[in-house]
């Protein structure tokens, strides 16, 4: 049983699993019960389980625990002590979440892209999550103010 | 003000309350066709309206959250006639009971788009006499038994001659000591402060920080996690129960329930099993790496893609007569509605143009964002809690009541937010093994299925061949109209036994269509094939109504007539006639499309809404196009909160959109071929065409025996026709097979 030892929104966290090929994903989840990271597919088609990691978007489903150690992980629950990310801002501003479980990996997917200086239909154009009750033109409304 | 204030029926005030005021009342939470609705007391008291001394205003809501807003929609409601600002009005999730009536706030049915439209005026009643009430309270407090002493404003009662004002808070203990009058005098129309006004979701700020809490959420001290792995093949069972894999608690053999078998699925069977492991990964991983016996159905070769639809194709041209009082089995056809005179003679009469179409729709897996899971916190003999993203809480409590053998009161479901659901969440398949699982760990475990067997063991909207034939004479007037959808029965196999028009789920939105059409004979086959199927967003208006409205285009081309006009000119019901001109109206529809741009139209009818569409396309053929712009029109009659309607109904559109071009599941020796989104694409944000809702103006007076119209799963139906309309308007290619493309991978 594997230990390690995770930067999870500017904490360190020690992690006990049961291998090293366990995906991040579900050390957020299970582990660290942190489950506003969600579980689409498991085969990184929907970006569900999108998460920033080092500053990059990357989908948590299919990467190893171990390969997340040394680095910088924020997950939806980090993105802002008090729900002012300038994203989730304007995604409550336009209403865009219907059942909202796709959000969280949106929103951290669109975060990235803020982060990478990029704005408005610039970032729509990277996000490409999926949202099975197609808020899209929401997500476009609301970005288009980033 | 209105006249006709019927009595509120089962409400009572619960007296004594420390807290204040306390009104319970029976609001309708829908119904899914003869099988649920026996299956619960639609009188049963399922809402709680809680006034307190700290001048909180709570409402307890029986309905599922899935997305469709319509707990905010019943707070608004419950606002106007309560006089308060609805940003006031907490919404909390209820938990259902088995009593009749039950006492409080409790779940039953989330479908047909019915919740806001079912509750509307009941809430409006209850609402009302809540204010009275506590208005009642005032006069007693103030000494002055002059209703016309008293105003009310923002849940402040105020003595207009004294201008004493007492808040409800204030006055909620002694409300709840009075006997409530028997009906109430409702806000007047045209003097709305909330319905009808474009309001923020309450539910929408928690999910966008990661603390909306959906079923996949739940975290119990101690608990474990359960992966299920169903045979491949529909009608299979396990051979023996597995040995449990390195790392895995357990493997527990999962038993289909006795009413909840579908199609090949037999109650009784053990169709699968679960491993238990310390994560959902482990538990996952331990899964995949048990090497089960199955013992496949003899029949499982003949389970096959081909082999349904040409089975379909068959039936659609010789099936056997509905027979009263007969057996009825598979391959009947039923009739839906048929005029006096022969619509099959008038077919045949000389200077009559036959044109003649079959659309073929495949299965449809539901594939909510949540994949299917169910939380059990069992203790022997003591009590059994379920958390469960469902649609039907009633329903799950009297089956957990039923499989621990627990008194009710010991028997809790907590119906969590749901990640989409679609009718999927209707069902009880994954609620009935989590509790197999729970009562053999004895300690909390939460049961998930895989997006692998979330898409192959679906109930699937079922599939459906459609034959459609009409006459048109020289003018282009429709002279005869035959129509006959085969497919697999929903109701039938929940085991209902079908009337002499068949399953109502299956012919909805084919029959009593407002075109004047000459004699016309529509029908239902039930299809034979055992591939389990549901309820799918919209049910059966989705399937017909793309036919449908294929086919008058259709014809509309044969009789060399604009589609609009054609429609236009045939159709004899003003609403659909006014939404038809709205939607039109907005697409300007007679400008000239750009170069290499097509559009197409369509209406129809589901839940009392009736919707138009139009789409349109740019491209080059019918397997070359992009959706470029959707206009839509919506009347149903009334709308609570504009906003949410907007993001319904383009939601339903983006639905619609994934289904007609993407959307199946296949069979292969009886096992689905289609296991995730590479293979079941959906669009995603940069293929998402401009849309544009109209939403139909409510009268300037509402009558409440007019039936309200339902909107969650309203973008649907007519999306696909109006896409296909233009696709043929482009290209000259008309698609009657869907989905547009069935070989798509990847991204959609």
């Amino acid at each position: 049983m594997p230990t390690y030892s995770l930067n999870v929104n500017g904490q360190s966290r020690s992690v006990t699993v049961s291998s090293s090929g366990m995906p991040l994903l579900w050390v957020l989840r299970d582990v660290l019960n942190l489950t506003g990271t969600k579980y689409g597919c498991g085969i990184t088609a929907c970006g569900a389980c999108t998460v920033m990691i080092d500053g990059e978007p990357k989908k948590t489903c299919d990467m190893d625990v171990s390969s997340a150690v040394g680095k910088r992980i924020v997950t939806i629950e980090g993105l802002s002590p008090d729900r002012s990310h300038p994203a989730q801002v304007a995604w409550i501003q336009h209403q865009v979440p219907q059942c909202g479980f796709c959000q969280s990996g949106v929103l951290m997917k669109v975060a990235c892209a803020m982060k990478a200086g990029h704005h408005g239909s610039e970032i729509a154009s990277e996000v490409d999550n999926l949202c099975v009750c197609g808020t899209y033109q929401r997500m476009k409304q609301a970005v288009a103010t980033l | 003000m209105h006249d006709d204030m019927p009595k509120l029926d089962r409400r009572r005030f619960l007296a004594g309350a420390a807290s204040g005021l306390t009104l319970s009342f029976a609001l309708d939470l829908g119904g899914m066709g003869p099988a649920a609705e026996a299956a619960v007391a639609t009188t049963a008291v399922n809402i709680w309206l809680t006034v307190g001394t700290d001048n909180s205003i709570t409402l307890t809501v029986g309905a599922s959250d899935m997305g469709q807003g319509s707990f905010q929609g019943l707070g608004q409601v419950l606002a106007e006639d309560l006089m308060v600002d609805p940003a006031r009005v907490r919404l909390v999730q209820g938990a259902p009971t088995l009593a009749v009536p039950a006492p409080i706030g409790t779940a039953i049915v989330t479908a047909g788009s019915g919740v806001t439209r079912g509750n509307f005026w009941k809430l409006r009643d209850a609402a009302a006499i809540a204010r009275e009430t506590l208005v009642m309270a005032a006069m007693g407090r103030v000494g002055d038994g002059a209703r016309s002493s008293f105003a009310v404003d923002d849940g402040v009662v105020t003595h207009l001659p004294s201008g004493q004002r007492l808040t409800y808070g204030a006055l909620a203990a002694d409300a709840a000591r009075l006997t409530p009058p028997a009906s109430a005098p409702l806000v007047p129309d045209g003097q709305f402060k909330s319905i009808g006004k474009p309001m923020g979701r309450q539910d929408i700020p928690p999910k966008v920080d990661g603390s909306a809490k959906y079923g996949l959420d739940v975290r119990l001290p101690g608990m474990v996690f359960a992966a299920v792995r169903h045979c491949p093949t529909v009608g299979g069972t396990l051979a023996a129960t597995p040995a449990a894999p390195a790392g895995a608690l357990a493997v527990v053999p999962l038993v289909v329930q006795a009413g909840h078998g579908r199609g090949a699925v037999v109650a009784g069977s053990t169709n699968a099993f679960a491993v238990v492991a310390p994560t959902t990964w482990d538990a996952m991983q331990g899964a995949r790496r048990v090497s089960p016996q199955w013992q496949l159905p003899a029949n499982a070769a003949a389970m096959n893609s081909a082999q349904f639809l040409a089975d379909g194709q068959a039936l659609a041209t010789s099936a056997t007569p509905y027979v009263a009082g007969g057996s009825n089995g598979p391959g009947t056809v039923y009739t839906v509605e048929a005029s006096t005179s022969d619509a099959r003679a008038a077919l045949a009469l000389p200077g009559t143009t036959v044109v003649d179409a079959t659309y073929t729709l495949p299965y449809l897996p539901h594939a909510c964002m949540e994949v299917l899971n169910c939380t059990v916190d069992y203790v022997p003999g003591v009590k059994c809690d379920v958390y469960a993203p469902t649609q039907v809480a009633r329903s799950a409590m009297a089956l957990v009541v039923q499989m621990t053998g627990l008194p009710a009161d010991k028997v809790s479901i907590k119906t969590t937010l749901l990640g989409g659901g679609l009718g999927r969440k209707a069902e009880l398949d994954f609620i009935a093994q989590a509790v197999q699982v729970g009562m053999r760990m004895a300690r909390p475990v939460m049961l998930v299925w895989s997006r692998e067997e979330d898409f192959t063991q679906d109930q699937y909207r079922p599939m459906a061949v459609v034959k459609a034939s009409a006459g048109l004479d020289t003018n282009g007037l429709i002279t005869a109209w035959t129509y006959r959808n085969v497919s697999p029965s929903i109701l039938g196999q929940r085991g209902s036994t079908l009337g002499p028009r068949g399953d109502s789920q299956g012919y909805e939105a084919s029959n009593e269509l407002p075109y004047a059409m000459g004699p016309r004979l529509v029908e239902w086959v039930s299809h034979p094939a055992a591939i389990p199927v549901g309820f799918w967003r919209s049910v059966g208006a989705s399937i017909n109504t793309f036919a449908v409205e294929s086919f008058v285009d259709e014809l509309a081309r044969a009789a060399r007539q604009d589609p609009y006009q054609f429609r236009r000119s045939r159709l004899t019901d003003p609403r659909w006639l006014a939404v038809l001109d709205a939607a039109a109206t907005m697409a300007n529809w007679y400008s000239k499309p750009a170069s290499g741009s097509a559009r197409g139209i369509a209406v129809g009818r589901a839940f009392n809404t009736v919707v138009a569409a139009v789409v349109e396309v740019s491209g080059t053929s019918a397997t070359s196009f992009t959706v470029r712009r959707v206009w839509i029109a919506v009347d149903a009659y009334l709308t609570v909160n504009p906003l949410n309607v907007e993001a319904q109904i383009v939601g339903g559109v983006v639905h619609g959109i994934n289904a007609a071009l993407y959307g199946q599941q296949t069979f292969s020796n009886g096992a689905a071929q289609r296991k995730n989104f590479n293979t079941n694409p959906m669009i995603r944000i940069g293929r998402m065409p401009q849309v544009s809702v109209k939403i139909m103006p409510p009268p300037a007076v509402l009558d409440r025996s007019v039936p309200i119209g339902g909107i969650g799963e309203l973008g649907v139906p007519t999306l696909a026709p109006a896409l296909a309309n233009a696709v043929a308007a482009l290209s000259g290619t008309r698609v009657r097979a869907l989905p547009f493309f069935p070989g798509a991978t990847g991204g959609g």
